[in-house]
């Protein structure tokens, strides 16, 4: 059995004092080292606000966070940064490119937060960028490149610290159908091939039926957590 | 210095913002910088022509009119007192000097012609003639000499207020400066103001020294009280003797730093609103870079560096407006010489950086606490 990389114990989020909403409530389960893992949800039913908590963006009104059995909760600010930059990848919806920076210096990035040294950074990211498809772009400004290509762009930065875990928010939400297909391939090939694990958020089913497990959440619950083999079947798992 | 590298890319990605707000540093130091010179070389120019050219700290007997006896051990102590640059042992007296039918009354100081020259400067002022004093010889200002219509090398007569005359000769005309002083002053010789005072050889009116810094004459007069080769001896110095000036030059100095303050006040506004907008303008990328992992004081430093890029680039551009003023000034025919303060202006400079970093505490301690799903969340 894989080990655990990471732990989401009864997580909850109450947004407000006054009049408190409630994104998330209880939720809990485990993903180990390598899976290709979708939460799917309606608009609205707190997929982003559990993929910001697990991404230590956020912290939660309730619950733990471990990564590898550390508890990211007791961790400062500057320790949850790190993990941040160590143990995950992030991809977004809108992928947040920085415009005043070159391809290849976007996707170096997070090497550089970490303290790298730009020359040994340069091999990796060049390495990174072909695998993507993106070689000669690297001295283009990251504004001047299609949709497609700057979503590529995204998840080349998120890859370049070799994380554990990539976390992607609607990653194709803004991406055609031919990109979005390309962009879904390309994850599960960089799954199978860096050992990465996936866990993206969609609320498309189809793109969710393609990875090996789906959590489902609903008003602020995870509804089922179901592996793939079993989504045809209509004695599915039970409910979580 | 990824910090460092941030900045500059957003400053670039802002150049037209980033020229601005560096020019109006630019301004605010190169005024600075000139009206700092300006006020300093204007007091220096007025403090010399005031008290330049005469004793700045004198020690008398203690009873007016009684001879100071000018011994060695008063010689060593005055020579002793720190910031004492030069030391002139004088007889003063007053006389009327007759040229034919007219007499016009003068006050003399007399000395050795070499050591009154380190105090009044008598050969760079002589504008007629050659100053010697020795025997019957007095030099006169340039003023009475047209008045009564004599040059140098002419003969005049000195009534001593005894009522015994003296003919002496003119060796040299002088210009001390102002009208006044070139109607009522002459210098004799040393000999002559013995026997007008009738005092012995090592027997003087007062001795007469200038210090290195003339606002020093307060704590170098109190130094020579505490002398005990100069018990029983009146000490005074030019301060105590010119309040007048003193204020005009208070005044302008509290007018100078009251102008100063506000520029500087106006640039550091200027900046810290400029690096406020910026840290806005940047809160995308900010909390971009955060959840990317960049620590908070990492991404802080951001702003201290900009405001750093800034400020020297604003603070060097400013010395060379301020330098460039200073010419321009001197080169339309100013009536004085405005010489670059060269300690205030490195201080210009210090104060304009400094002032740019001060003014990214604000956007720095934003950006510091800023939390990444601000940015994420709101897409």
């Amino acid at each position: 059995m894989a080990e655990v990389l990471l732990r989401a114990e009864e997580l909850g989020k109450t947004y407000g004092t006054v009049a408190p909403t409630v994104a998330l409530r209880d939720v809990s389960f485990n993903l180990e080292a390598g899976e290709f893992v979708s939460i799917i949800g309606q608009s609205g039913s707190g997929k982003s606000t559990l993929l910001n908590l697990i991404g230590l963006l956020d912290t939660p009104t309730t619950g733990h966070v471990y990564y590898n059995g550390h508890d990211a909760g007791a961790a400062r600010r500057p320790q949850r940064a790190a993990m941040r930059n160590d143990l995950i990848g992030f991809v977004f919806q809108f992928h947040h490119l920085l415009p005043e920076f070159t391809v290849l210096e976007n996707v170096i990035m997070p090497g550089r937060i970490a303290g790298a040294h730009v020359a040994t950074l340069r091999s990796r990211a060049e390495e990174v960028l072909a695998l993507l498809g993106l070689e000669g772009l690297e001295g283009k400004n990251a504004n001047a490149l299609s949709g497609g290509q700057k979503q590529r762009v995204a998840i080349a930065r998120a890859l370049l610290n070799r994380p554990a875990l990539v976390l992607a928010d609607e990653p194709t939400g803004n991406l055609d159908t031919t990109n979005t297909k390309a962009v879904y391939q390309l994850f599960r090939d960089l799954n199978q091939q860096l050992g990465t694990a996936f866990l993206i958020v969609t609320h498309d089913r189809r793109v969710a039926q393609q990875t090996d497990r789906i959590l489902e959440v609903q008003d602020g619950r995870l509804l089922q957590d179901v592996r793939n083999s079993y989504l045809e079947s209509p004695a599915a798992p039970a409910a979580v | 210095m990824l910090s460092l590298a941030i900045a500059v890319r957003f400053l670039r990605r802002s150049l037209a913002q980033s020229i601005l707000i560096a020019a109006g540093i630019a301004i605010g130091i190169g005024v600075q910088v000139f009206l700092g010179s300006l006020i300093i070389s204007l007091q220096a120019d007025l403090v010399d022509q005031t008290i330049g050219g005469r004793s700045q700290v004198t020690v008398r007997a203690a009873t007016d009119g009684e001879p100071l006896v000018y011994t060695q051990d008063v010689r060593d102590a005055i020579a002793g007192q720190p910031g004492i640059t030069t030391q002139v042992p004088v007889r003063e007296f007053s006389a009327i000097l007759r040229v034919g039918e007219q007499t016009t009354p003068l006050q003399f100081t007399a000395g050795e012609v070499d050591q009154l020259d380190t105090i009044y400067g008598l050969s760079e002022r002589a504008v007629a003639g050659t100053p010697r004093l020795s025997g019957a010889q007095v030099v006169i200002g340039k003023d009475l000499a047209e008045e009564l219509g004599i040059e140098p090398g002419r003969r005049a007569t000195l009534i001593l207020p005894d009522g015994q005359t003296e003919l002496v000769a003119v060796t040299a005309l002088v210009d001390l400066g102002s009208s006044a002083a070139n109607s009522a002053l002459g210098f004799a010789s040393s000999l002559l103001g013995s026997s007008a005072l009738d005092f012995g050889t090592d027997e003087y009116s007062a001795v007469q020294t200038q210090v290195e810094d003339v606002f020093d004459s307060v704590a170098v007069a109190e130094g020579l009280r505490q002398q005990d080769a100069l018990k029983g001896l009146s000490v005074s110095e030019w301060q105590s003797e010119n309040e007048d000036l003193l204020s005009a030059l208070q005044a302008q100095s509290s007018s100078s730093y009251t102008i100063q303050f506000f520029v500087l006040l106006a640039v550091a506004l200027g900046i810290a609103s400029t690096l406020a907008i910026s840290a806005v303008q940047k809160t995308r990328q900010i909390g971009i870079l955060k959840a990317m992992g960049m620590r908070d004081r990492q991404s802080g430093r951001i702003f201290f560096w900009q405001a750093a890029v800034l400020g020297v680039a604003g603070a060097t551009t400013g010395v060379l407006v301020g330098i460039g003023l200073i010419l321009a000034f001197s080169a339309a025919g100013a009536t004085f010489t405005i010489t670059p303060q060269w300690g205030f202006t490195a201080l210009s400079f210090a104060v304009g950086v400094g002032v740019a970093l001060l003014s990214s505490l604000i956007p720095s301690r934003r950006t510091s606490k800023l939390d990444p799903i601000e940015v994420i969340q709101g897409g």
